[in-house]
């Protein structure tokens, strides 16, 4: 019985035709298309994206430089002593990032220890190509903490 | 060239002119920088040499370089199609190493995670198959699947591809709220989508008639050569390393091997496309079970290895087994990092499958043995 | 039309009637109709393609992408022309040309719709009525190999010699079954000219698809696959296949002869739909011509339609669906190997055929 049913399967092309169904159905469904760069995604909540730096809660303690896995961050601090407070402090000379090297993949936000974090990646910023090469290679301090694309995305603890 | 040493040279009564080609390194077919210079004869290959290193970048030395948790970036980017698995054979073996047990919740979440990868990774697969032997639409519908996996993976660690999403020890977050929910909701709808797949391949002429008997690898070669995953399972091998040895929270769910005994490209096509339906099994008992607790062991601050230590852990990922062999020296740094890369050993088969084949099948075979460049050179 | 009298009048009638008339109607259906099918075919199959595939197609150049086969025009016209230095210039320029020509030649013997006597209107809807058209389809379909195996000697390079020849191989083989699969309509119909045949299934009352106890729908059948494989397409395509090593007879070519060959594929394919169309559907007829409670159908209750106009409707419409068929194929169907297509081409479209026309003299005789 299934000898008969498989000859006239293959007579009748009934594997095509169902090949052809599925394909026939699919062109009523919905799209998938994004009309990029009209509608963009929103990326995920702890989506790691460009780095954004905020220097006044930054205690220097090094520790995103020391976890890198590729050591592209450079970080110069300096002790002086503050008039105000009569207390001595870190200042930052040089807070920068090589950016050609960066994988983005978060280990300086972990290794930051205060709460929120200093140094953190989850800006929802993934659009970091420009026109000229040397504009986006080589991050500064000023470009840290004012990244044009978007504002600074989360000052509170990603949930 | 040294290449034309190695090559076979065919002395018969006739002044055969067999023509030399390269295949690759740039093609759309090899699924990465694969070069492979053939000896054709007309259509039949005669000879194949295949030649690879063109993206080698060094990364067992790497290893030695940087303290045992700041490596997990590293491991991503070799079978960059799935990284969750590279990722937990490397922090297995460090927990090996170290002697760190992993809490049951971060055990079951990594299951979780491995699972979802091994989807991921047979939908790539799948796509890249299907379009390297003609048929077209089949790339988009897994696109579409796997952009939902990858959009689960992007809310529980933050990036699609490089995950770099287990420490040792554990996990470095746990799951997000709701990401439970959406798991779920993509496991159920995902068996209907296999037997979409399913309906426009499995039974159709023309992919079996590209596919049935092309590309024999028999029980013996697979053994010899040391080939692992579905490609030993489709030549009659029932061996997988989660049930020979279970790890994580693979000893307690309940899940089937797929075997078939032909060993051709038609029967690795069907154990992997079983093997996304038992992986959906799988996520949603491990969904249903989760524990509570934790997601990251207590540990000493900074890692060491032991002096002379040296542990291998090897798990199943959705190329075959691959495995991280760690040696310590009493710093922070491994000694030293051997990868067992899968793709590296089934590569290895790829020469005898294509004697006598057609130039047709052997983007067919290339296909089948599911390579991936990072891997094989990482 | 009291132009195109005058003009008649003018010129005198046997001049008119041999030369100006067919070359006002070879301006108007190639230029005016041949072309822009072609280049809105090309941006069809992109947008059908892409809804087959869960994704919109080129929605950017203009709403839905209607202005893109301009864009692409524009695009290849201002491309660099190169001619590789150690190709035969002739043969390179002159293979496009060879693979464009016989399929728009084709075209002449076609009937789109009524001839004037029958629609009661001025003009008739076709370029010509040979009463040997069926053997010139034939002819023509037959030389368009030329242009393939020209084009891949003529690059000078091993890979394209290797994928014209394979093509022309391909194309070669399946000649056969198509131009047997003809002899069917020939038979039933038994007149040799375009317009005998539509003419012979109006009277008939059915269209030769469904006639002589079914035999139609196999020789329409097999019409129909020859003709996938004549024209290259999928799942017959791999001389054109991107992931095979040999990349095909066209390589060697840029801009607009590139254009050329492109736009000769998809004229071949027009022209196997519509010679489908003429002696398998019934032409420019409408379903159920000759049914009274069908009439509604001839379409003449739609402002400015005439019977003519009603015919070319149909006709189009019919065309259409078999190209819809030709993109529904290719993106379903993987892709045979080449040694797999000789095989269905020999081994199974020939005994078939031939079985399918001794059926239909029989079913012939039987009448």
């Amino acid at each position: 019985m299934s000898a008969v049913k498989n000859f006239l399967d293959r007579i009748m092309l009934l594997d095509l035709f169902a090949g052809l169904g599925i394909t026939f159905r699919h062109i009523f469904k919905k799209k998938e298309t994004v009309q990029y760069p009209e509608e963009r995604l929103e990326p995920a909540h702890r989506f790691r994206g460009m780095f954004r730096l905020d220097e006044d809660r930054c205690i220097k303690c090094t520790l995103c430089a020391r976890d890198c896995p590729i050591d592209i961050v450079y970080i110069d601090w300096h002790q002086e002593l503050n008039p105000v407070t009569e207390k001595k402090e870190k200042l930052l000379d040089r807070f920068d990032i090589d950016v050609q090297r960066c994988m983005f993949c978060g280990l300086c936000e972990e290794a930051c220890p205060t709460k929120p974090k200093s140094i953190w990646l989850t800006s929802k910023t993934y659009e970091l190509s420009s026109y000229d090469r040397w504009e986006n290679l080589y991050v500064d301090i000023d470009e840290l903490q004012d990244w044009k694309i978007r504002p600074a995305y989360t000052d509170k603890e990603v949930v | 060239m040294a290449d034309s040493e190695n090559m076979k040279h065919n002395d018969t009564l006739f002044d055969v002119e067999e023509m030399e080609l390269a295949f690759g390194p740039q093609h759309p077919s090899t699924h990465g920088v694969l070069r492979l210079n053939l000896k054709v004869d007309g259509e039949r290959i005669v000879d194949c040499y295949p030649i690879i290193g063109y993206l080698h970048r060094g990364t067992e030395k790497l290893f030695e370089l940087h303290p045992f948790f700041q490596n997990v970036p590293h491991t991503d980017r070799m079978d960059y199609v799935a990284a969750a698995t590279n990722n937990l054979a490397y922090v297995g073996a460090v927990e090996k190493l170290t002697g760190i047990t992993v809490p049951p919740r971060a055990a079951y979440i990594r299951t979780l995670l491995c699972e979802l990868q091994r989807i991921s990774s047979h939908l790539l697969w799948l796509a890249t198959h299907a379009i390297d032997i003609g048929a077209m639409t089949p790339f988009f519908y897994c696109f579409r699947e796997r952009e939902e996996v990858l959009d689960l993976f992007e809310e529980f660690c933050g990036a699609r591809l490089t995950l770099n999403c287990m420490r040792p020890g554990g996990l470095p977050f746990d799951l997000p709220v709701g990401w439970t929910d959406r798991c779920s909701a993509f496991v159920d709808k995902f068996p209907s989508k296999v037997d979409e797949y399913e309906g426009l391949l499995t039974n159709n002429r023309i992919w079996k008639k590209r596919t049935v008997g092309i590309g024999v690898m028999t029980k013996e070669q697979g053994l010899q050569y040391g080939i692992t995953g579905p490609m030993l399972r489709a030549s009659g091998v029932d061996f997988d390393l989660r049930k020979a040895e279970p790890y994580e929270a693979y000893g307690e769910v309940d899940f089937d091997v797929p075997v078939f005994h032909n060993g051709d490209t038609y029967d690795r096509y069907l154990v992997r496309m079983e093997e996304m339906r038992q992986s959906a099994r799988i996520l949603r008992q491990c969904l249903d079970n989760l524990p509570d607790g934790e997601v990251m062991a207590k540990k000493p601050r900074v890692l060491k290895g032991a002096k002379e230590t040296e542990a291998y852990y090897g798990i199943e990922s959705p190329k075959g087994e691959i495995g991280f062999y760690i040696v310590g020296n009493g710093t922070p740094n491994p000694e030293r990092c051997r990868v067992r890369p899968p793709s590296f050993y089934n590569l290895q088969i790829v020469p005898e499958l294509a004697q006598g084949a057609l130039l047709a099948d052997l983007v067919a075979i290339v296909g089948t043995t599911d390579i991936v460049l990072g891997e094989v050179d990482r | 039309m009291n132009l195109l009298d005058s003009v008649r009048e003018s010129v005198g009638p046997a001049i008119f009637d041999y030369a100006v008339s067919p070359l006002l109607k070879i301006m108007v259906l190639i230029f005016m109709g041949v072309l822009p099918l072609i280049s809105y075919l090309v941006l069809a199959e992109r947008k059908i393609l892409g809804f087959m595939q869960v994704r919109l197609g080129p929605n950017r150049v203009g709403p839905w992408g209607v202005l893109q086969p301009i864009a692409d025009i524009a695009k290849l016209l201002v491309k660099q022309d190169i001619i590789p230095s150690t190709a035969i210039r002739w043969a390179f320029i002159l293979a496009p040309c060879m693979v464009v020509a016989p399929a728009f030649i084709i075209f002449a013997v076609i009937p789109f719709g009524p001839s004037a006597a029958q629609s009661g209107g001025q003009l008739d809807f076709f370029i010509t009525d040979v009463n040997v058209a069926l053997l010139f389809v034939v002819a023509m379909a037959t030389v368009g190999v030329y242009g393939i195996i020209l084009g891949g000697w003529a690059s000078n390079s091993k890979f394209s010699l290797l994928g014209g020849l394979r093509a022309a191989a391909q194309m070669i083989s399946y000649e056969i079954p198509q131009g047997f699969s003809l002899v069917i309509p020939l038979l039933m119909a038994g007149t040799m000219s375009m317009n005998g045949i539509v003419q012979a299934q109006f009277d008939q009352g059915r269209w030769f698809i469904f006639q002589g106890w079914g035999l139609g729908l196999v020789a329409f059948f097999i019409y129909f696959v020859a003709g996938v494989a004549e024209s290259n397409r999928n799942p017959f395509d791999l001389p054109e296949a991107e992931s095979e090593l040999v990349a095909g007879f066209h390589t060697e070519y840029t801009g607009m002869r590139f254009a050329l060959f492109f736009l000769g594929e998809y004229a071949n394919m027009i022209v196997i739909s519509a010679v489908a169309v003429t002696l398998f559907l019934g032409g420019w007829h409408q379903p159920f011509p000759n049914a009274g409670w069908a009439s509604f159908l001839n379409l003449q209750w739609l402002p400015l339609v005439g019977p003519g106009l009603a015919g070319v409707l149909w006709f189009s419409a019919k065309l259409f669906a078999f190209l819809f068929v030709y993109i529904w194929f290719r993106g379903t169907f993987p892709r045979y190997r080449f040694d797999q297509l000789m095989d269905l081409g020999w081994k199974w479209l020939i005994p078939m055929v031939l079985l399918t026309v001794f059926g239909t003299g029989l079913w012939k005789i039987l009448q």
